[in-house]
């Protein structure tokens, strides 16, 4: 390996931080091996170089369409960057940066809040539905909330597994304690210990709608999907509007309101139109395998669908043959009154195994009882 | 390209593994970076042939770590051999040592099974290649034991002491995405998704994996696989289908596609009962010609 020239560490080093700008988690030992990596390739070939950058830093199949625009754009290409911030010139990018990230997180905590002003109900809407809903949580309800996340997630952890755990009596001896135990005999195995199967637990997989027909619940659910995120490892959430977006990681990280502006960072159609079709394609196509027979997909919507329906009933009857179960929870089901009837829900429910309702806490409540395969 | 890369492309090549700039860069940069390398694909794109070929050309060992829900340190790491260790104690019972001595015998290396974690670590002569196969399905408990394993090649039994590899191994880490790996692997990782091959490369597969294989057939056969993974099937046939067809039907002797012949070995690529009625819909429409031309 011969060692790079500074420049060529210097420039490697900013293409770094443009990815890290984009979200791209990177680190200084990522920096490290893309330099060493360029350092291993015939660097002017591009080919050479795109490939040893992309093996180096690219760590996930979802970034792969942000780190090719971004190759082309700063290794001296033309194609544009497929997201909000312009593309700027590698020369004044440096100082930019770090300006142009801070504006960009102010602009979706901004839209974050105007998302949080929308929620509040209109009076009659309130009176409807009879019970607390959503739009008036406080600390209390948050505590509730997340006190069911937890029976909810017990409930998901109660099946027998494949790992073991030492017990007084169980189904197999354990080997180990046992002969240690025998030492002390002769070899005599006079007290057997034995072991029996830690529980198994069903995974949770949530497609939840965040577009702008679902502001008024956006709030609870989330903070529900929070809570649920972090008492329970299993889980796996995805939020979209017109775009899926994978927010697992952002949800388990310390604190709500933390998680919140993380959130919000990431996703950036909050409240726009609604493609429930296309987004549960795009989870069918790009996360195959997250969904078997142990998995209960759930999907959290009011079935305002702005797109194709029939992309929307063939992505549901795929789910529905690979989960175990496929929920869709539709707020409006709580009001009286209220029918299925939008062509979205139509196309729906001849796919689903449960149709529930999802607009307080009670019927979150009701929730558990379908989530245990 | 940089001349290691076409050696380790033409290597590759020459173990019947048919393969691209991107799948040989990256093997190289394993190598050189000394990173393990995490490739992820689809089902049946080749992803553990990776470490095979890696090994053969390395002339090294294959280890090979094979993941599934529940495997735990004593499947993975090591485990103690009771039977002999039992054999053992009844042998020793009338010496006069004490029950410590005789604890320090049995939980010695002598009675120790390696598993394949520990196996490469511990392993002789050139550095093998580790294969952890499938690290998907393994939980997140043990993908936190592995990323301890790998950042230092070192682990500690509790009754022996610490064990370091003398050699680092090479490490190829494969996942068919069934859940998301965390960040932190993904990290300590180089990254590769492989993904289906283009109608030429799947021909060359075809071509160098069954030699016997009449050209036209060949043609027909990964044209037809090509235009299913078009469709929406609930198991996108991989290479590897592509294969153990086109190997059918040459047992066969088949030379080239008609509609009894595919109706009579849908079962070598298709493994979903819905999917067999899509696709046998498909032919009952006379749609034979049009799905097996590219």
């Amino acid at each position: 390996m011969s060692s790079p020239s500074a420049d060529l560490v210097e420039h490697t080093a900013r293409f770094c931080r443009r990815l890290r700008a984009q979200g791209l988690p990177l680190g200084p030992g990522d920096t490290l091996d893309a330099t060493r990596a360029l350092g291993s390739v015939d660097l002017l070939d591009r080919e050479d170089v795109r490939l040893a950058l992309r093996t180096a830093l690219l760590k996930r199949l979802e970034d792969s369409p942000l780190f090719d625009a971004l190759f082309e754009s700063f290794w001296g290409g033309s194609v544009p960057v497929p997201r909000n911030p312009p593309v700027i010139p590698p020369d004044v990018e440096k100082e930019r940066e770090s300006r142009a990230a801070a504006s960009q997180r102010k602009r979706s905590v901004e839209s974050w809040q105007e998302l949080e002003e929308l929620a509040v109900p209109a009076p009659s809407s309130r009176e409807a539905l009879g019970r607390e809903d959503f739009e008036s949580f406080g600390d209390e309800e948050l505590r509730a909330v997340t006190a069911l996340a937890r029976r909810i997630a017990r409930r998901l952890s109660a099946r027998p597994g494949r790992r073991w755990k030492l017990s007084r009596r169980g189904e197999q001896v354990s080997l180990r304690r046992t002969l240690r135990e025998a030492l002390k005999t002769g070899g005599e195995l006079s007290a057997l210990t034995y072991r029996r199967r830690k529980l198994r637990r069903t995974r949770l997989v949530i497609l939840a709608d965040v577009s702008g027909s679902m502001d008024l619940y956006a709030r609870l659910l989330l903070q529900f999907l929070y809570a649920l995120q972090n008492a329970f490892a299993r889980v796996e959430t995805f939020v979209f509007a017109t775009r899926l977006s994978r927010v697992t990681e952002e949800l388990r990280t310390s604190g709500y309101r933390e998680a919140l502006g993380h959130l919000s960072e990431r996703v950036q159609d909050w409240s726009g139109g609604t493609r429930i079709g296309e987004s549960l394609s795009t989870f069918v196509e790009s996360w195959p395998r997250l969904v078997d027979r142990r998995t209960v997909v759930v999907v959290l919507s009011d079935g305002w669908e702005t797109g194709d329906p029939e992309v929307l009933g063939e992505a549901l009857a795929l789910l529905h043959r690979r989960a175990g179960r496929l929920v869709w929870l539709n707020p409006l089901l709580g009001s009286p009154g209220y029918e299925p009837l939008t062509r979205g829900m139509q196309t729906a429910l001849p796919h689903l195994d449960v149709f529930a309702p999802a607009n307080d806490l009670a019927s979150l409540e009701q929730l558990a009882r379908h989530l245990s395969l | 390209m940089r001349e290691e890369i076409q050696r380790i492309q033409q290597a590759m090549e020459r173990e019947g593994y048919v393969t691209d700039r991107a799948v040989a860069t990256a093997v190289h940069l394993s190598m050189t970076l000394g990173k393990p390398l995490l490739v992820e694909g689809h089902p049946g794109v080749g992803k553990t042939e990776i470490a095979k070929v890696l090994a053969t050309v390395q002339q090294g060992d294959l280890i090979r770590l094979q993941c599934y829900e529940g495997l735990d340190a004593t499947t993975a790491l090591y485990e103690w051999n009771y039977p002999k260790q039992l054999l053992h104690i009844r042998l020793q019972q009338d010496g006069d040592r004490s029950v410590a001595a005789r604890e320090a015998d049995i939980f010695s290396e002598r009675f120790l099974l390696k598993r394949p974690l520990l196996a490469a670590i511990t392993h002789q002569g050139r550095p093998p290649v580790l294969l952890i196969d499938e690290v998907d399905r393994a939980d997140e408990e043990f993908e936190a034991f592995l990323l301890e394993v790998l950042s230092d090649f070192q682990v500690t039994i509790p009754e022996v002491g610490t064990v370091r590899a003398a050699a680092r191994p090479s490490v190829v880490l494969t996942s068919n995405r069934a859940r998301d790996l965390s960040d932190a692997l993904r990290r300590r990782c180089l990254y590769l998704w492989i993904d289906y091959p283009s109608l030429e490369k799947e021909l060359r597969i075809v071509r160098t994996r069954i030699p016997g294989i009449d050209e036209r057939l060949a043609r027909e056969v990964t044209a037809f696989i090509h235009s299913l993974r078009r469709m929406k099937l609930a198991k996108v046939p991989g290479v590897a289908e592509s294969l153990d067809w086109a190997q059918a039907l040459l047992a066969l002797h088949a030379t080239h596609l008609d509609e009894e012949l595919v109706r009579e070995t849908l079962g070598c690529f298709l493994k979903d009962e819905e999917d067999l009625r899509t696709v046998s819909a498909r032919l009952d429409a006379g749609e034979l010609a049009a799905l097996s031309s590219p």
